[in-house]
């Protein structure tokens, strides 16, 4: 293959924001490997001490193997985005500069994937989850003008971030009854506790959930396969190494937490039982490349999830086996899918045929992936299966049986995906080539050849795999733990296990019309009836619930300003219910010039009714002159003569102004905007008669909660120590005589000076108004 | 005094709560101002101390307390500045409405959203169109 030409492929190389984030992923990986060798770290700062969350990161066994993962699988499909995204976005016709979109996201993803990977504390655990589904958002919405993908992007947010939520709510739970969020003494704690109670075996029961979710098994998986609409470095990344494996990276780190509850591993068998076969057998019947291997991803996370469920050392060996072999395998699978398409423009399976012709290289170094997935020998993949066939033969018959059948479902759909790409008759593509096969960038292939060949090297020199392993289950198990595999020319279970599984496999591949309906028809059903469409339904009724509250709330003023008043009023009233009556109210005693504060007030509380009665806008206007001014008369009784002299001069303003704005246009003079567009006037007041003793009657509770609420605070007895004394022998120091006036402009000086914000914002927002009117 | 103090700011308070539902917008603008004073004179008698100005010289006797009033004034000032604007939206809407009915705005305003939306809808389906026709 000759070395790239085309211009976009000379333009990624030069791209430096995209070699950085692929250099830094690859130092990343070096690093891993250094700590990995030196035996890790811890680092264990405080964070937020009141709510007892501690920053604890340790590059642990779990740690080790996971930021390998996120470093070493982001550094080949960093590599190979460099190619492959000038070319994704010169065909949509989009500017160079939307990388920016694009390698920002996968470095901060890579990075929080190797935070999730050493984080040792609940909390810690939940925000890095979530961080990895806000990236996977932007990732998966790359394309964002087109509909698929933005609707994927927010169902991977909404179905991952739901269950970051129950995990969150299981960490709480088990804060509750252990004081700690720490998942090393919240193991300790639940191991000398003994059997589980049951608000621990929800707590674990939550956690899993979220952890289920996140691996995309069944019943809530869906997210995954609509997720595919991500550019193939996305899915090659996030949906086979990266943002699935996190859900079983939470399996493996809170393992201790989850074991305490047989209910709970329990859960774990029947649902990755559930995900090998609805997602084995619905990858059989997919076409499009990505759709084959999302299904066929959700089938294999359903492999580790049982392992797990199984547990002990056998389990959790070969679940962290599982997971590096598989993700070398899948991320070179949807590589060579997105390979395909650039030099095909095809898509689907049923579009292609015969590629290896042009494609050998391709050819080969995707045969050994596939080869890597489907358990072959001298692929690190045949471990994974010899694990797994001996964890599950101990654990029962029944379930070796069923571990024969899923082996068997994988050699076929993952042979089916790769003879059909590149054996068989060389199909026409109604598309012409996107990008001319002999110009196929390298770098399109050789990331591929670099994850094939490590695939190979562990079927050889299977140490350095084996060590990880061992390594994560110790830390998983939280007692030493190694894994042993090797090869053994002997007629043993594990090796009788996988020819059964390879038989089946070919049978299947040769013989379709054997399963064909049967995993249409399950398809189908999924479709029609499956978890796809509640989250659909659950979607549009809470869309439709939002649209409904936003008509009653804001479309009509009344109604908002209840939505305040009410909940507000219930509130009071359920403080009013929780708190002792007794002594609560003192009615005061009336002494000297007391006499005229009350008749005072009976003028302004005779006035407010009299604003409520009239409809007249002078009447109004005046009526609360004698409210404002009687107030003032009050205050000037009380001895607050600067507070009398105030509210004196603002209330004549007010009135002056409020007079000013009625006196403009007299009311029911001008014709409505309605009348002027030739509609009818429709009379309002008739059809709201129901509403004449409604609004009363709010008035009179609003008004008596007040009362009960003034009346109530007002009783409380008086303080013995008070700031006033003090605030009165420091005046003459402030050079002031008058107590109010040195406590505004000294005292409480900043206050002051954000209340003439607050007016000169006022004003601005006056001028703004009028001056775009007529009047001016 | 305190039965007295709360009884008159529970009126004045009701009277406005009353006044922000009606459906007239000058009428709320009055409920606002009614529902501020009444904060304002909780504020006044919640003072510690009843007395005299608290201006220097004191003299022996215990003064009012000066931190109530100074708040009472903020509070004053403030209320000043939101009715200050309040009205200034009244009449900005009635110059340009020609309506100070509550009902009536807010279901011109209705009408214009749904208008607004279905033409928001009609381009969605143009959109949705032109992508199916890409994808033929």
């Amino acid at each position: 293959m000759p070395a790239p030409t085309t211009r976009s492929s000379a333009h990624a190389q030069r791209d430096p924001l995209a070699w950085t984030v692929a250099l830094l992923a690859l130092g990343g990986f070096v690093a891993s490997i250094l700590l990995w060798q030196d035996g890790g770290f811890t680092l264990d700062e405080p964070w937020a001490q009141q709510l007892d969350l501690r920053l604890h990161f340790s590059f642990d066994g779990i740690g080790a193997l996971y930021a390998l993962l996120a470093t070493g699988i982001g550094a080949a499909v960093f590599t190979y985005a460099t190619a492959y995204l000038p070319l994704h976005l010169d065909h949509q016709r989009r500017p160079a500069r939307d990388r920016w979109r694009f390698w920002p996201w996968m470095g901060l993803f890579s990075l929080s994937m190797v935070g999730l990977a050493t984080a040792q504390d609940l909390v810690l655990l939940f925000v890095l989850f979530d961080l990895t589904a806000v990236c996977s958002y932007f990732l998966i919405g790359f394309d964002r003008q087109e509909r698929a993908s933005r609707v994927a992007a927010l169902m991977a947010l909404l179905v991952t971030g739901a269950g970051a939520v129950t995990m969150l709510i299981g960490a709480a739970i088990l804060y509750a009854d252990h004081g700690t969020f720490s998942i090393p003494e919240l193991a300790r704690a639940l191991h000398e506790q003994g059997p589980a109670s049951t608000t621990t075996t929800v707590a674990a029961a939550l956690i899993a959930a979220a952890a289920l979710i996140k691996s995309a098994q069944v019943p809530l998986h869906f997210w995954l396969p609509r997720a595919m609409a991500a550019p193939t470095p996305v899915s090659a990344y996030l949906h086979s190494a990266a943002m699935v494996a996190a859900g079983v990276l939470v399996i493996g780190r809170t393992y201790q937490l989850l074991e305490v509850s047989q209910t709970v591993t329990d859960g774990l068998l029947v649902v990755g039982l559930l995900s090998i076969a609805i997602g084995g057998a619905i990858s059989l019947t997919r076409d499009g490349f990505k759709q084959v291997l999302a299904y066929s991803t959700i089938s294999q996370y359903g492999y580790v999830v049982v392992l797990y469920g199984i547990g002990g050392r056998a389990g959790a060996g070969a679940a962290a086996f599982y997971v590096v072999a598989h993700a070398l395998a899948k991320s070179a699978l949807f590589l060579t899918a997105g390979t395909v398409t650039m030099a095909t423009g095809a898509r689907k399976l049923s579009q292609v045929g015969g590629l290896w012709r042009e494609l050998p290289l391709l050819a080969a170094v995707s045969a050994i992936a596939a080869a890597t997935l489907s358990a072959l020998p001298l692929t690190v993949g045949f471990f994974k299966d010899e694990l797994f066939f001996h964890a599950a033969a101990d654990h029962s018959t029944a379930l070796g049986i069923l571990s024969v059948v899923a082996a068997g479902l994988t050699f076929a759909y993952t042979w089916r995906f790769w003879t059909r790409l590149f054996l068989g008759p060389r199909r026409a593509c109604d598309r012409a080539p996107s990008q001319p096969l002999d110009r196929l960038p390298l770098l399109l292939t050789l990331p591929i050849a670099a994850l094939s060949l490590l695939a190979i090297t562990g079927g050889i020199w299977s140490a350095p795999f084996v060590q990880l392993a061992g390594d994560a289950a110790t830390a998983t198990l939280g007692h030493h733990a190694e894994v042993h595999v090797a090869y053994r020319l002997a007629a043993s279970t594990e090796n009788l296990m996988a020819l059964g599984a390879w038989a089946l496999g070919a049978l299947l591949l040769a013989a379709p019309a054997l399963w064909r309906p049967a995993a249409l028809a399950l398809a189908h059903a999924g479709e029609r009836v499956g978890p796809a469409r509640v989250y659909e339904s659950g979607l549009n009724f809470l869309n439709h619930l939002s649209t409904a509250f936003h008509d009653v709330e804001v479309r009509d003023l009344r109604s908002r300003v209840a939505a305040v008043l009410l909940p507000g009023g219930i509130l009071v009233l359920l403080g009013f219910i929780a708190t002792p009556t007794a002594g609560a109210f003192t009615v005061g005693s009336v002494s000297g010039t007391d006499l005229l504060v009350v008749a005072m007030l009976a003028l302004v509380a005779v006035a407010a009714i009299v604003v409520t009665t009239t409809h007249e806008h002078v009447s109004i206007v005046l009526a609360l002159a004698v409210v404002g001014l009687g107030l003032a008369t009050v205050y000037a009784l009380l001895g607050a003569p600067d507070v009398a002299l105030v509210a004196m001069l603002v209330e004549t303003v007010v009135t002056l102004v409020f007079l000013a704005i009625v006196a403009y246009a007299p009311r029911g003079e001008r014709p409505t905007r309605r009348e002027l567009e030739g509609h009818a006037s429709r009379p309002h007041r008739r059809a709201h008669r129901s509403r004449r003793w409604r609004d009363p009657l709010i008035g009179a509770i609003a008004g008596g909660a007040a009362f009960l609420v003034v009346w109530a605070s007002l009783s409380r007895p008086a303080a013995t120590e008070r700031v006033v004394d003090q605030q009165i022998e420091l005046t003459p120091a402030a050079h002031g005589k008058d107590v109010v006036t040195v406590i505004l402009a000294d005292f409480r000086g900043l206050d002051t000076m954000v209340e003439i914000t607050v007016i000169a914002v006022a004003v601005f927002g006056v001028i703004a108004l009028l001056r775009r009117g007529r009047s001016w | 005094m305190t039965l007295i103090f709360a009884i008159a700011a529970g009126v004045v308070f009701g009277a406005g709560a009353f006044l922000v539902l009606t459906n007239d917008l000058v009428r709320v603008v009055a409920g606002m101002v009614l529902i501020s004073q009444s904060a304002v004179l909780v504020v006044i008698s919640s003072g510690l101390t009843r007395g005299d100005a608290p201006i220097l010289p004191t003299g022996d006797k215990t003064p009012s307390d000066p931190l109530v009033q100074a708040m009472a004034l903020t509070a004053i000032v403030i209320g000043l500045a939101v009715t200050a604007l309040l009205l200034a939206i009244v009449a900005r809407v009635r110059a340009t409405l020609r309506s100070l009915e509550v009902r009536e705005l807010a279901r011109d305003e209705a009408e214009h959203t749904a208008e607004l939306e279905q033409s928001l809808d009609t381009m969605h389906e143009q959109l949705a169109s032109d992508e199916a026709k890409e994808e033929q």
